[in-house]
């Protein structure tokens, strides 16, 4: 058998074998991540996260099998988290699947043709999708095809094949439909326009699946689809209509729900369609484009203003690091990722609110400190991600002011660009509750919950923001991110709790600001204190250091033993 | 004036720069020079404090460096190696920061800043992003930097690496102007004609080593050679070039 697949491996052409390694490699931005260069980790990590979700939902559809009537849940609830995983590869791996101008340069003077490239690329995106088709579901798909085959074999058999054939069709289709919405908009626009509007829909197309997964309503069966109230929500959800395909596969589908499996038909066709064309013409067409693109873009003309934001140094900062994280596309993919993630839970909070306001509840106050927490720390964990270590030399050239200084600019970013948007949200959702003195008070309390938040933040961050890089092997998406999650969550609702309990006792109220205000006073002062003898420092790994393997001592003994 | 006593840099136990030791004098310009991994950057990033010597002193006007640190680098200017910048920013806006980071005032430094460009020919790309610039203007946006803030030591490490003819002729004159109006330039650099040109001693490295440094006449009455590239090839190259060139040459058609 090994060698079976040896040969036909061998007989696939080397420049694609090459170059699917290549492209494989690549296919995820390694700095957008921070696993400094080391896939395969990063791959073991993710594929590892993914084996514990199916693991976990095997255990507990085999310990606590669903009912009959919940069987349909069940489904759109693993049609959601698959297309959710694959929407988030579909953000981190945005534009690998088009030629991209490293691609034209390096390879375009190579004997390559375009079709070696185009379908390297293909496949390796296909291998991280099926990586995460089968780590997410291998367990569950068969643990849900005992269960939900209800004792039979030849069921259960069919419901494992549906299950996998419509798993499938629903990644191809998301998929598909953002290479479609991306392909058309480069055969469209004007590469410049494309660029802009890549970056623009990358952020928009994170928010909308973070918010479809966790806004979406599960609808348990026919019941439920019959609800003219459901109708619109069926019409545009992908995850009905794939929750469809697969029991009408599976032949349990009731004839009036057809419409739905008909919609998710149509749906793979248009994507997979879409995809291949605008890709083969991206090919044909914007690889040549993309050469003849000029390599120096004028500036925008116009009026160019920077105000001073207080001090040169503080300026600054808050100006080199506001162009990062408006102009780096990783920095801005992973704030916009803690961003989707708070108003999501915030949402989720708030999703009975929204229809009627009303008092203010626990949910409010809890999901006001979940986006301050998320606001912050988020932002904390961008700022960590430099943006050109190369570069970093003109910092450390010109460190003529005292570390404090630079933390003060540190402080002032992370109230900035942290800090009041989060509290702005909380304005908003606030602005319809009553009464408004107590609406008021909580937000008067969040600024300083904020502020606190930030001082946490810092203690231990003596870098410039934007500048520092991470220890090798350091992940940013690891299980001390959904842990510190789970923890700012706790805290939340308990905040939230005894909030609720002093907000109409104007004593307690005032008690609460007072002792809110003397934590940040002193975590302020402690700060302070700590920066006038701290060290910026802009490498995590110690530098300086060659690890030798000894070689010449070897040599030496070799030529002793030789006389 | 710049002095360097018993300078030396080891990584691991790898000795990069070993037991340096040489001056650069206000008002003239002195060469760096040295082939490839011969420890010439490493000497100019400890002598900006970017790295930590492993020993020796190195003395800025007659102070160690190490002493004030901070009013030793507001009087120095460093132009590195490579053209490392902040890709995402534009020249205007890379050059303000330096200047907001050197607490230089805003009115004086925008002007310098709008002049510079100009001289060198960038005022019409400021605000394009330096991802797209060419090593050159790269170059000339590092020369720009350094010279901003009018330093007294100016450290000059391959200056003319991707500028066009036009603008080395006048890079070449600064140099030699910025040493007539007293400051003291360290220059290093491959093109030893420029070297010969504007230098008024050298100081040449080899393997980490010291193995001359004087000044560019009496280098050549001593060695009785009449170039400087005669003379970098007897002390620092010891490959035989000749025979190199064809054993490449006959690889190639093997």
């Amino acid at each position: 058998m090994p060698r079976l697949i040896e040969r036909l491996i061998e007989r696939i052409p080397l420049p694609f074998r090459v170059l699917h390694r290549q492209f494989l490699l690549r296919v995820v931005d390694l700095e957008a991540l921070s696993i400094e260069a080391d896939v395969p980790r990063f791959l073991g990590q993710f594929a590892g996260i993914l084996i514990m979700i199916s693991c976990m939902r095997a255990i507990g559809t085999l310990f606590f099998p669903p009912p009959p009537s919940m069987a349909w849940a069940t489904e759109e609830s693993a049609l959601a988290n698959m297309l959710l995983v694959v929407g988030l590869i579909a953000v981190v791996t945005w534009d690998a699947t088009f030629p991209d101008r490293r691609d034209v340069l390096a390879l375009g003077h190579l004997p390559v043709r375009p079709r070696t490239i185009l379908l390297a690329k293909v496949s390796a995106t296909a291998a991280l999708l099926g990586l995460a088709m089968g780590t997410l579901n291998f367990a569950s798909g068969c643990s849900w095809a005992l269960v939900l085959g209800g004792g039979s074999l030849i069921r259960s058999a069919r419901f494992f094949a549906s299950f996998w054939c419509t798993i499938v069709a629903a990644t191809i289709f998301l998929y598909g439909a953002v290479l479609t919405l991306q392909g058309v908009a480069a055969l469209v626009l004007p590469r410049r326009l494309f660029l802009k509007f890549s970056a623009a829909t990358q952020l928009a197309a994170f928010a909308l699946f973070m918010a479809t997964y966790f806004l979406e309503p599960t609808l348990s069966g026919t019941g439920e689809f019959a609800d003219p109230a459901n109708h619109a929500l069926l019409v545009g959800s992908p995850v009905y209509w794939f929750a469809a395909l697969l029991n009408q596969l599976n032949g349990t589908l009731p004839s009036e729900e057809s419409w739905l499996a008909a919609r998710a038909w149509i749906g793979l066709g248009i994507a997979l369609a879409g995809a291949s064309a605008s890709l083969t013409l991206c090919y044909v067409r914007t690889m040549k484009k993309t050469v003849e693109e000029p390599d120096l873009v004028p500036g925008a003309a116009g009026f160019h203003w920077s105000p001073r934001l207080g001090g040169s140094l503080r300026t600054a900062i808050l100006y080199f690091s506001g162009r990062s994280l408006l102009r780096s596309r990783q920095h801005r993919v992973i704030l916009a990722f803690y961003w989707s993630l708070a108003l999501a839970i915030a949402l989720s909070c708030l999703r009975g609110e929204m229809a009627t306001p009303g008092t203010i509840s626990t949910d409010f106050l809890t999901s006001s400190f979940v986006i301050m927490a998320i606001a912050v720390f988020g932002l904390r964990n961008v700022c960590a991600l430099p943006i050109s270590l190369n570069a970093n030399w003109v910092l450390r050239v010109t460190q003529l002011r005292a570390p404090e200084r630079y933390f003060a600019g540190t402080r002032s970013l992370l109230l900035l660009a942290g800090v009041l948007p989060a509290w702005l949200v909380a304005v908003l959702l606030g602005v319809r509750l009553r009464p408004p003195a107590q609406v008021a008070a909580h937000l008067g309390i969040l600024l300083v919950v904020g502020a606190i938040l930030v001082e946490v933040a810092l203690l231990k961050f003596e870098k410039v923001p934007f500048t520092c890089s991470y220890l090798p092997g350091k992940a940013n998406v690891q299980v001390v991110f959904w842990g510190a999650i789970f923890v700012i969550s706790m805290l939340a609702i308990t905040a939230a709790l005894y909030e609720q309990k002093v907000l109409y006792d104007l004593q307690h109220d005032i008690a609460m600001f007072a002792a809110l205000v003397a934590v940040e006073m002193v975590l302020w002062t402690v700060n302070r204190k700590r920066a006038r003898s701290a060290e910026l420092y802009f490498e995590e790994v110690a530098p300086e250091v060659i690890t030798t393997l000894g070689l010449a001592d070897g040599m030496r003994y070799a030529s002793r033993a030789e006389e | 004036m710049l002095e360097l006593r018993r300078v030396s840099k080891h990584y691991a136990s790898i000795p990069a720069v070993d037991d340096v030791s040489f001056c650069a004098r206000a008002g003239e310009v002195t060469g760096y020079l040295g082939p490839n991994g011969s420890g010439k950057s490493t000497t100019m990033k400890m002598i900006t404090g970017l790295i930590e010597r492993t020993a020796g002193a190195i003395s800025f006007n007659g102070k160690p460096i190490q002493d004030d640190l901070i009013a030793y680098k507001r009087r120095l200017g460093y132009v590195p190696e490579e053209p490392n910048l902040y890709n995402h920013l534009s020249a205007v806006e890379y050059l303000t920061m330096v200047s907001q980071l050197r607490d230089l005032p805003a009115w004086e430094s925008s002007q310098r800043i709008d002049g510079m460009l100009r001289i060198f020919g960038l005022h019409g790309d400021r605000h394009a992003s330096i991802s797209g610039y060419s090593k050159g203007m790269r170059q000339k946006v590092l020369l720009i930097a350094a010279l901003l803030h009018n330093p007294d030591l100016i450290l000059l490490d391959e200056p003319f690496s991707g500028l066009d003819v036009g603008s080395a002729l006048v890079l070449r004159s600064l140099i030699q102007e910025l040493a007539a109006r007293g400051k003291v330039v360290l220059f290093s650099s491959h093109e030893l004609d420029t070297v010969e040109r504007v230098c008024s001693r050298v100081v040449i490295l080899h393997h980490g080593k010291i193995v001359a440094d004087d000044s560019i006449e009496r280098l050549r009455s001593l060695m009785e050679l009449p170039t400087l590239e005669a003379i970098f090839s007897q002390l620092a190259v010891e490959q035989d070039t000749e025979s190199m060139a064809r054993a490449i040459a006959d690889l190639i058609h093997a």
